[in-house]
């Protein structure tokens, strides 16, 4: 051979690392933050029909997503990070420690695909922490828990850890379950298979690799897995596979929590329904309720108690009925009339309660107390916690009075409810009315000296 | 970071006990992600005599990335890059193959085997390969005198 052939060679070896060291620049969060889906159909508006299509009706099933980095983790990590999440909305503290024990009790698996345990168990340590971590978050249950278990999948170390120890669980499943696999590698020896398709640091994940993954890990948790096939095929709805998890009894686990992810080619993001997504719930309504009720405000979880104290109001029959009733938001009904300008409140502490009455009536079937007890609002002798309200006390409390005071929280300050807000129709600007303050700290004394 | 410290500690512990023969690790605790590798030529290659300077090199992402070879002696090798980074880089040292729960011995042991058997198939110097192959007495000529000139 000739030198030429060499330099050929050398030119051709030369290309050939530098195309083997090229990274294509990811950059982004490892997972991001939960966003809107219609960022996914403005994505592909100029893309060519069949994704403007598919895309096209994705935002009203699927209403939110998370993005994850494609650094050629990202099908693995978005399984890790839905399966983390998943157990965190079920807000059960047992169910994480259940899920340690059961990936423990995996580690014979490990064992006799010859993984030495010191080897793994610095991952599974890593993974078993962030369990541990994570159920300690449960029972503050607000965004702080979910925000926290973001952070740590965004630490390239933890979830490298946790990403590698499911490989690892996958690699010793499929081998272990040799006969299951096998018909889906063809004349692939399943311990090569596993070797260069599952293990190595780099690789993606393939559909045999998530069904066994779905196998050992999602399915035992009683979770199911949903994938969406974003791509060029025809038809207007997007392909979707779900591995679905077995009960005890053989039969399908009735709407188990979902982990959903979309995939296209070459890349896995995370998906959200409306209902996977634990909104905090609105706690406007306490503004309302505390307008009659005087100082005394029910706030909180106190309010399941305030409520079974009600004279003939048993929460008997009734389930964990109470906390709907007083949380539930509907902006249209209650706050308005409350929230009305002083001169169409003046008359009003009848109307009040009544309002509040017809709001109970449709979700508790045993009205009739309620409307006796608060339609009887002129005998102060009642018994029972309650001491008696303002209007009870005083008719006329409230007609000379700017009644924006017991109203005054930051959320109804700041939402157009308040009169005083700029998008509120019946818009009235506060005012300072020095006498009125005069007058309210009078009363509140004439009230106590009352008592 | 903490998890790749406690790994290498780990690894260097398993090194110790079973040092694969005619190695010798100079293991520096102020910085245990850069390991020196005292050599010998294993005795039935062609470097056999030879003594070699290795590093071992951890990137901050190990286990997650592969250790990093290089000779810091000069070695006339189809799978050693002929420059003066003397870079190693096949088989389960690849980045797409490497798997986090490799072992370093066996990565010791794999540099071994390499000299006494080189792979000309997967190579790092196309050239040296090709005289492998076709003209192995003037390659084992080179290396041998290489290992005189630069590995004593």
């Amino acid at each position: 051979m000739g030198s030429s052939t060499y330099i050929a060679e050398e030119e051709l070896a030369h290309l050939q690392k530098l195309s083997g060291e090229y990274q294509p620049e990811v950059t982004g969060p490892l997972v991001g933050e939960r966003q809107s889906s219609s960022a996914i159909t403005t994505e592909y508006a100029n893309a060519d029909p069949v994704y403007r299509t598919k895309t096209a009706a994705l935002p009203s099933k699927y209403s939110h997503y998370r993005t994850c980095r494609g650094d050629g983790h990202c099908g693995w990590r978005a399984i890790a990070f839905t399966y983390y999440e998943a157990l965190l909305r079920l807000g059960d503290k047992n169910r994480f420690l259940e899920e340690e024990t059961r990936l423990r009790s995996l580690h014979n698996l490990l064992n006799t695909i010859g993984f030495q345990e010191h080897l793994y168990e610095d991952f599974a340590d890593e993974c078993f922490e962030l369990l541990r971590k994570t159920a300690a978050s449960v029972p503050a249950a607000d965004e702080s828990a979910a925000a926290s278990l973001l952070v740590s999948f965004n630490d390239e170390a933890l979830s490298m850890a946790i990403i590698t120890y499911f490989k690892l669980l996958t690699s010793a499943w499929i081998q272990t379950h040799a006969n299951d696999f096998q018909p889906f590698l063809l004349d692939q020896d399943i311990r090569e298979y596993c070797a260069t398709q599952i293990e190595p640091s780099i690789c993606e994940i393939d559909h045999v690799g998530m069904s066994a993954l779905a196998e050992v890990l999602v399915k035992p948790a009683g979770f199911a897995l949903e994938v969406l096939y974003l791509d060029r095929s025809p038809g207007e709805e997007i392909n979707t596979y779900h591995f679905d998890p077995l009960g005890h009894d053989g039969l399908p686990i009735p709407n188990p929590p979902m982990l959903r992810l979309l995939y296209r080619p070459g890349h896995y993001d995370i998906l959200y329904k409306m209902e996977d997504i634990h909104i905090p719930q609105a706690a406007p309504i306490h503004v309302a309720l505390a307008g009659y009720a005087d100082e005394f405000v029910p706030v909180g979880r106190g309010m399941s108690d305030v409520m079974t104290l009600i004279p003939g109001m048993y929460p008997t029959g009734l389930g964990q009925n109470w906390p709907a009733v007083s949380y539930d938001y509907q902006p249209t009904a209650i706050p308005q009339p409350q929230m009305a300008a002083v001169p169409t409140y003046a008359p009003v502490p009848v109307s009040t309660t009544q309002d509040y009455v017809s709001h109970v009536n449709p979700t508790i079937p045993v009205e009739s107390p309620i409307g006796m007890s608060i339609n009887s609002p002129m005998t102060i002798e009642r018994g029972g916690p309650f001491r008696p309200s303002m209007y009870e006390l005083e008719p006329g409390f409230h007609s000379g009075q700017s009644h924006s005071l017991p109203f005054q929280t930051s959320i109804f300050r700041n939402s157009h409810y308040n009169t005083a807000h700029f998008l509120n129709p019946d818009f009235q600007p506060e005012e300072w009315t020095p006498d009125s303050e005069y007058v309210t700290s009078n009363r509140s004394r004439n009230k106590s000296s009352s008592q | 970071m903490a998890a790749s410290r406690k790994r290498i500690l780990k690894e260097y512990g398993e090194c110790m006990n079973d040092t694969p023969s005619g190695m010798k690790i100079n293991f520096d605790e102020q910085n245990i992600t850069e390991w020196e590798i005292l050599m010998d030529g294993p005795d039935q290659s062609l470097y056999a005599g030879g003594h070699f300077k290795l590093r071992l090199t951890f990137p901050t992402e190990y286990p997650f990335k592969p250790p990093v070879v290089s000779f810091k002696t000069k070695i006339y090798h189809p799978n050693v890059s002929n420059d003066d980074k003397g870079s190693m880089c096949l088989g389960m040292l690849r980045p797409e193959a490497w798997k986090p729960p490799n072992k370093v011995i066996s990565v010791l042991h794999l540099i071994q085997t390499l000299l006494i058997e080189p792979n000309p198939d997967d190579s790092i110097e196309p050239t040296i390969a090709n005289e492998y192959k076709d003209n192995r007495k003037e390659f084992e000529k080179t290396a041998k005198d290489w290992v005189k000139r630069y590995a004593k």
